[in-house]
């Protein structure tokens, strides 16, 4: 076995169709998009050069810097939720919960088997307020809280955050069943030890989980960012990214730019900016793993 | 190793014909487009079990019968995909003979790139120029903004009131003629506990539907078209009002709760159990209207057509008028064939709409048959307009059009004011120039 990886060839051999795969899938739609972005019209239609003229007009753009902003507020709300509701939802497997274990783990996860469109639906009931209210409303309505019975989904002020909610909830149970496999790794030794030491719930938590998670954190705050950074099908099918422009993402945006107006260059343009949030996002995580190991 | 150099062989050969396969590919290509060439193209987006696409086949299928040389081919995409569709068979010059498309500023472009046929012309040398009715004649060149028709409708629809006749009788109100008495019979349903009005908000278009509303009736049917020729602004103050009087609906709660949140069928349907009084939707209601799941039946709901403000500017008889999607000819592959089958279906399909369907489809006909009360309203309704409005959106380009359709949720929502709704729209359309 160690001749064979030794071997420089046979590195290459066990390399090489991925990469080219993932060269030609990836690295190669990246790079035409980036070409596509010093473009104007769309191909075949109107194509014509014309340098940073796209870049210059992203500052300029209403519309793009709405979305830049829905889409920020979108991932520290998701991001935040999914992964510190997942975290709490794996201690609750872990330390609470004696009976019924398998079947609340089954029920918490089974959001993530459903599809975007169904969970859309589903929750546009629950907001729902004409013709008849929703479960949230009904609720409200039932327990007295008349005056906080709205539209929530249908107001700029409340839509994001109940997309968010939504998005959570579907999500939620995969971060806690990553959370919960890291959980049972960690020896009951070392538990009892800080016991006997006489760390508390919550000092156990702060000093010895936590640390010793924090690779699977780190593992999911990347996660959460890549799956929330594209923020699309749930708006889409939730909200429609109404209303208004309140819960249109750069992606949407990016979409519509492309397809609905026929202006392919700026449209890549977006998703160059996309690109880059993605990159940079995901380096600030890993930077906060370095950083505590100096 | 003999196994090996025929194994090579076989996989030369197999190279090689490849491509030559690609090479002749060209040349077949054109052959059999020529032998092929009689098959009447239509690129269509009705499916064969609405209206518009029964129609559609029903009528080459006949031309089929009488021509037995006919050969037509049917292609389906889906309404969505349409413009990109088009635009990609018009890059590579490769426009089917008939085309669904989208009335209005795309339809333009394609007048202005020289793309369609002229049906005008076209139907003058057969001596047809009035196969297509004076309504629909009107609607169709006032979508292109030409002199000449460019496009066949599948269908015509007006649009308006429908308003729940139980529910009205109840509180004591009658249809209204003026904006003045529709304000005050929203006020009395409200008062009486009814919800006056119900509307699609989160499909979008239902809202702009009532600022244009506004609009055609306070300054004319052509003044969207105005804005967009420069002739006027949205930021003037007539639009800018037309935009208030709807949030003012809104925030008096003629709508209800959450209007952005209902979409068109549920406004709908609300009338039809009369949860709500009125809506404002296109005579393809009349679809649910005479279904057997209507709880109000079929006489127990009217239409009133949009109240007048001053008659002077625009009569009741001015109708927002729509035709969906409509068929375009290909100019470049126009021949006899075409012509022909183009004059069988203008002949035609003013009889088979009747006859068929129950439905004015905006050609001549003769022929009579028994139509249900509510379709012959409408049918009236077409008949009697004597100036076709469009709906908001109509010539706006994409830009334009999203703008105004994505800021009236917010405007509806009282989150963004009428003045800046306009702008909004404004400097969507100067942007996008």
């Amino acid at each position: 076995m160690k001749t064979v990886l030794a071997n420089k060839k046979a590195i290459a051999l066990f390399v090489i169709p991925g990469l080219i795969l993932y060269i030609g899938l990836v690295f190669v739609p990246v790079i035409w998009s980036f070409v596509y972005s010093f473009f104007d019209g769309s191909p075949g239609l109107n194509w014509h050069f014309t340098g940073l003229d796209n870049y210059a007009r992203l500052f300029k753009d209403a519309r793009f810097k709405d979305a830049l902003a829905v889409n920020l507020k979108y991932i520290a709300m998701t991001m935040l939720g999914q992964v510190v509701l997942g975290l709490l939802m794996a201690l609750i497997f872990r330390f609470w919960l004696k009976r019924f274990k398998n079947i609340i783990r089954t029920l918490i996860f089974f959001p993530v088997v459903l599809p975007t469109v169904a969970v859309g639906q589903l929750f546009a009931k629950i907001y729902e307020i004409q013709p008849n209210y929703g479960l949230l409303n009904s609720l409200l309505d039932s327990m007295g809280l008349t005056s906080l019975v709205q539209p929530w989904i249908g107001q700029a002020s409340t839509a994001l955050v109940c997309l968010s909610i939504m998005d959570v909830w579907v999500s939620m149970g995969f971060y806690a069943v990553i959370f919960y496999g890291a959980l049972i790794d960690i020896p009951e030794e070392v538990l009892e030890a800080g016991r006997i030491d006489g760390c508390g719930a919550f000092q156990t938590f702060r000093y010895i989980i936590l640390p010793l998670l924090k690779p699977v954190t780190i593992t999911c705050l990347v996660f959460s960012f890549a799956g929330t950074v594209k923020m699309f099908e749930s708006a889409m099918a939730l909200t429609g990214g109404g209303p208004g422009n309140a819960t249109t993402s750069l992606s949407m945006y990016m979409y519509s730019t492309a397809f609905s107006y026929n202006k392919v260059g700026y449209g890549s343009t977006i998703a160059i900016i996309i690109f880059i949030i993605c990159i940079f996002g995901t380096r600030i995580i890993n930077l906060f793993d370095h950083q505590k190991e100096e | 190793m003999k196994r090996k150099v025929v194994a090579t062989l076989a996989l030369v050969s197999m190279v090689a014909s490849l491509l030559v396969g690609c090479g002749s590919g060209g040349n077949k290509d054109t052959e059999e487009k020529s032998a092929k060439s009689d098959t009447f193209k239509i690129l269509s987006v009705w499916s064969e079990d609405v209206d518009q696409g029964k129609m559609l086949n029903d009528l080459c299928k006949r031309y089929q019968e009488q021509n037995k040389d006919f050969n037509y081919e049917i292609e389906l995409v889906s309404s969505s995909d349409l413009n990109t569709k088009v635009a990609t068979l018009m890059a590579s010059n490769d426009l089917p003979d008939a085309f669904a498309y989208v009335a209005g500023q795309p339809l333009s472009e394609l007048i202005e790139n020289d793309k369609v046929v002229n049906i005008s012309a076209e139907l003058e040398k057969m001596g047809l120029e009035d196969a297509i009715t004076d309504g629909a004649k009107s609607l169709l060149t006032e979508l292109s903004a030409t002199d000449d028709v460019y496009d066949l409708p599948l269908g015509l629809n007006i649009e308006g009131f429908w308003y729940n006749k139980a529910v009205f009788e109840k509180a004591g109100v009658e249809a209204p003629k003026t904006w003045d008495e529709f304000l005050s019979v929203c006020d009395t349903l409200k008062a009486a506990g009814v919800q006056p009005l119900s509307a699609g908000g989160s499909d979008r278009w239902p809202l702009t539907r009532l600022v244009n509303a506004y609009i055609v009736r306070s300054m004319g049917t052509d003044a969207v078209s105005n804005a967009l020729d420069g002739k006027a602004s949205f930021n003037d103050e007539g639009y800018v009002k037309a935009a208030q009087m709807f949030a003012d609906m809104t925030e008096k709660g003629y709508f209800g709760q959450g209007v952005t949140t209902v979409d068109n069928t549920t406004a709908g349907n609300m009338v039809l159990s009369g949860e709500s009084a009125m809506c404002y939707n296109g005579s393809w209601f009349t679809q649910d209207i005479t279904a057997d799941t209507n709880p109000a039946g079929e006489d127990g709901i009217g239409f009133f057509s949009i109240p007048v403000i001053d008659e002077s500017i625009s009569a009741a008889t001015e109708i927002p008028m729509n035709c969906g999607n409509i068929l375009a000819l290909s100019k470049e592959k126009y021949n006899e064939t075409t012509a022909d089958w183009l004059k069988y279906f203008v002949e035609n399909a003013g009889n088979y709409g009747i006859t068929e369907q129950g439905q004015v489809k905006g050609y001549k006909y003769d022929a009579e048959a028994e139509i249900s009360p509510i379709n012959q309203m409408v049918n009236d309704a077409i008949d009697n307009c004597t100036k076709s409005a469009t709906w908001f959106e109509a010539m706006m380009n994409t830009e334009t059009s999203s703008a105004a359709l994505d800021n009236v949720q917010t405007l509806a929502n009282n989150e963004m004011s009428a003045k800046d709704y306009m702008k909004s729209v404004q400097e969507a359309y100067d942007l996008s120039k």
